[in-house]
């Protein structure tokens, strides 16, 4: 390939737009900015909060104050001034119509073609919860699914209605002081979704939660809190979109998922996140944690996750194997473009016997842009028989991108076996020659060696969500140069 | 927030070091001693110079073996292999940094370890592929074997990548002496303790390999038979 068609094509790569990134015209009500004790209490009473959960807010808020920013991450990291982010927004409720969405907001997630009102999607029934900046607008069919004694709601109405269930389990997969911006979010968060299966329950359609930032100078803190009973089983997905802004925004979620015996839990991610422009002015600042504890025996949890937007991606789905023979995946595709940066992989932490873990891990990188995976694998002294395999390849695509793998094996046990491969290439000349001798031009032949690539990590997304990864992938790389 | 003040620097988080001076051949066995703990490695390998270097641990050495290596000519190449065999309390660390600076560099690592005792063995190994650095290939692999229920191994194989036509792996593994081998020897009259030293050995022997050095293969074989029982 000639200098010239390259230069066209990485300019094509950045000139790509974002459609997601428009912004919604809504009255909404905020707090002043900053963070305090005040804002907490405020929020608190906003959601008309029971106390122990103010005093859990605050304990969190005490904590954070006496930790530091993380700076281990490969990132260069924009200073984040706490104290100049609104904390709570809310779309203010059209009085006359209480019981309805409002119009425009409905207008907007059906232009992200989230469907905030019950009804088929292409692949079966999807029921969604939809968080709008802070709060969440809606959720569907939340009747159906209470037949089955599923309960699938916002976080806030989970608080007022199954008070007991989500004190049991709040934090305790994520403590409140476990990191940093866990404990920023368990202070200050707005909103989320919380999802329990009873005992020996099959959820009969994929739940969903989407997230959508609108307003400026916000920050969005959300929970999510998934409990899978005995023998249970359950597919979540989450999505995210943002509109285009030159400021930097902060998503400091945490995500906390119980499996208990046998119960079955597989949760889909596809983030996209606005990831700032060609410059790298602007974009979403991605601080999550996520964790998921398989506590009996049996119990299965896997992660998929493709990661294409955000400035910055800094986070590490984890697992914690407690329960004997239980197993989890990781499947991730983590695509960079731009200045976007990108330091993520996971945690699995072996305790139980004879538990499993696996381990696919993506990147690619084009652009200025750096991707790092980071990845821990530990085997407890307990975790007889215990097995892992680890694989993470990286593709670059230009000559100023990074991709750099900083796995981390711990083994404590003699009977425990853990493997992990890494390999860093580009598209070579031949797959391209190959492809382009049989009609395909430049664009469409990587595309397809790009899909290929991912293909491990697509092919078990469910399927709506692999259909918008794969479209999600063709737009960021479009035409990349090998 | 503001956004960052370093977004125009290319290459990330590339930290640039001044270029070192080649430092010529050196010994091709380095066996570590409890003595020499402390000391630093570090080589400089120029354009079109091949450098082959082995390290060995031998059981009751505790240290932490740092090792940088430069590659700073067109050419060069660098071959790094070791081995430790940790019992008792040792505790042995590895921390290896491989810096491909230009255009054109081969290296591979290969180190393999036995962890029994109370052991603990650790091993760092960082590849540094610097943005000008095209056409780089480079290999690593750690594989460790734990031998009993207090040995610990941890291992860190790192890539950090800023070049793009390059061809990098890594591999690491932790885990036992497989069992269907030792079946498979002691249903052909091999006792058990036999079996594992010859596992063992096989396990290590691709590190050795090209070497001549009967007293050094020896004291590694006592070593192992040490191990086993």
């Amino acid at each position: 390939m000639d200098q010239r068609e390259e230069d066209k094509i990485i300019e094509g790569i950045t000139s790509q737009e974002y459609k997601e990134g428009f912004v919604t015209d809504i009255h909404q009500e905020f707090i002043p900015k900053g963070l305090n004790e005040d804002i907490i209490r405020t929020i608190s009473a906003l959601k008309q909060e029971p106390d122990w959960l103010l005093e859990f807010r605050l304990d969190a808020f005490r904590k954070w104050q006496k930790m530091e920013m993380p700076e281990w991450g490969h990132l260069d990291m924009p200073e984040i001034d706490f104290q100049d982010i609104i904390y709570y927004a809310a779309p203010k409720k059209d009085s006359e119509r209480p019981k309805e969405i409002d119009p425009k907001l409905e207008e907007t997630f059906e232009k992200l073609g989230i469907p905030v009102r019950e009804r088929e999607a292409l692949a079966g029934v999807v029921a969604v919860d939809a968080v709008f900046d802070s709060v969440s607008v809606a959720t569907t069919f939340r009747a159906s699914l209470a037949e089955k004694g599923i309960i699938f709601c916002s976080f806030s109405e989970a608080v007022k209605e199954h008070p007991d269930l989500v004190r049991k389990y709040l934090a305790s997969v994520v403590p409140s002081g476990d990191n940093f911006f866990a404990a920023l979010n368990s202070a200050v968060f707005s909103d989320g979704s919380f999802c329990y299966i009873p005992k020996g329950v099959k959820c009969p359609m994929d739940l969903s939660s989407y997230f959508r930032i609108n307003a400026a100078g916000t920050g969005q803190f959300e929970r999510t809190l998934i409990v899978a009973d005995e023998g249970s089983s359950l597919s979540y997905m989450e999505g995210c979109t943002a509109p285009m802004r030159d400021e930097n925004q902060l998503h400091a979620a945490v995500v906390e998922i119980v499996v208990e015996k046998d119960a079955d839990v597989k949760y889909s991610t596809v983030q996209n996140w606005y990831p700032g422009d060609a410059q790298g002015r602007g974009g979403i600042l991605n601080l999550v944690t996520k964790r998921g504890i398989c506590k009996g025996s049996g119990a299965h949890l896997s992660w998929t996750q493709v990661e294409t937007g955000s400035a910055i991606t800094w986070k590490y789905p984890s697992t914690i194997l407690k329960g004997d023979y239980s197993s989890s995946e990781f499947y991730s595709v983590a695509v960079t473009n731009n200045y976007q940066q990108a330091d993520t992989g996971t945690k699995m932490v072996h305790i139980g016997r004879g538990t499993k873990s696996r381990i696919v891990s993506k990147g690619i990188s084009a652009g200025h842009s750096q991707n790092s995976y980071r990845g821990l694998v530990r085997m407890n002294s307990g975790a007889v028989g215990a097995r892992n395999y680890s694989q993470c390849d990286s593709l670059l695509i230009g000559a100023l991108c990074g991709a750099h793998t900083f796995p981390d094996i711990q083994s404590f046990n003699p009977t425990a076996i853990v493997e992990h491969e890494a390999t860093t290439s580009k598209i070579s000349d031949e797959q391209l020659f190959y492809c382009n001798q049989r009609g395909l031009d430049a664009e469409d032949a990587v595309g397809l060696i790009v899909n290929g690539y991912a293909h491990e990590v697509l092919s078990r997304l469910p399927m709506e969500f692999a259909v918008e990864a794969t479209k999600l992938l063709q737009v960021s790389l479009e035409g990349s140069v090998g | 927030m503001g956004s960052s003040s370093s977004k125009e620097v290319d290459h990330g988080n590339y930290v640039s070091t001044p270029v070192p001076v080649p430092t010529g051949p050196a010994a091709r066995v380095i066996i570590i001693d409890g003595s020499r703990s402390q000391e630093e490695y570090s080589f400089v390998v120029g354009e079109s110079e091949k450098l082959e270097e082995t390290f060995v641990v031998l059981p009751g050495v505790s240290a932490r073996i740092p090792v940088t290596v430069d590659l700073v000519g067109p050419g060069a190449e660098a071959d790094l292999k070791g081995i430790y065999i940790s019992e008792g309390s040792d505790e042995v660390t590895f921390d290896i940094t491989m810096h491909h600076r230009v255009e054109g560099c081969t290296s591979h690592q290969l180190f393999n370890g036995l962890a029994s005792g109370q052991s603990k063995c650790a091993f760092f190994g960082k590849i540094i592929v610097a943005p000008d650095a095209q056409k780089t290939e480079a290999y690593q692999e750690n594989h460790n074997i734990v031998l009993s229920e207090e040995a610990r191994v941890n291992t860190k194989p790192r890539l950090e990548i800023y070049a793009d036509d390059v061809k990098c792996s890594h591999g690491a593994t932790v885990g036992k002496l497989n069992e269907d081998e030792q079946f498979y020897m002691r249903s052909r009259g091999i006792p058990e303790d036999e079996a594992k030293v010859l596992q063992m050995i096989s396990f290590v022997a691709p590190v050795l390999e090209g070497l001549e050095d009967e007293a050094l293969a020896s004291s590694i074989e006592s070593a192992i038979r040490s191990l086993a029982k």
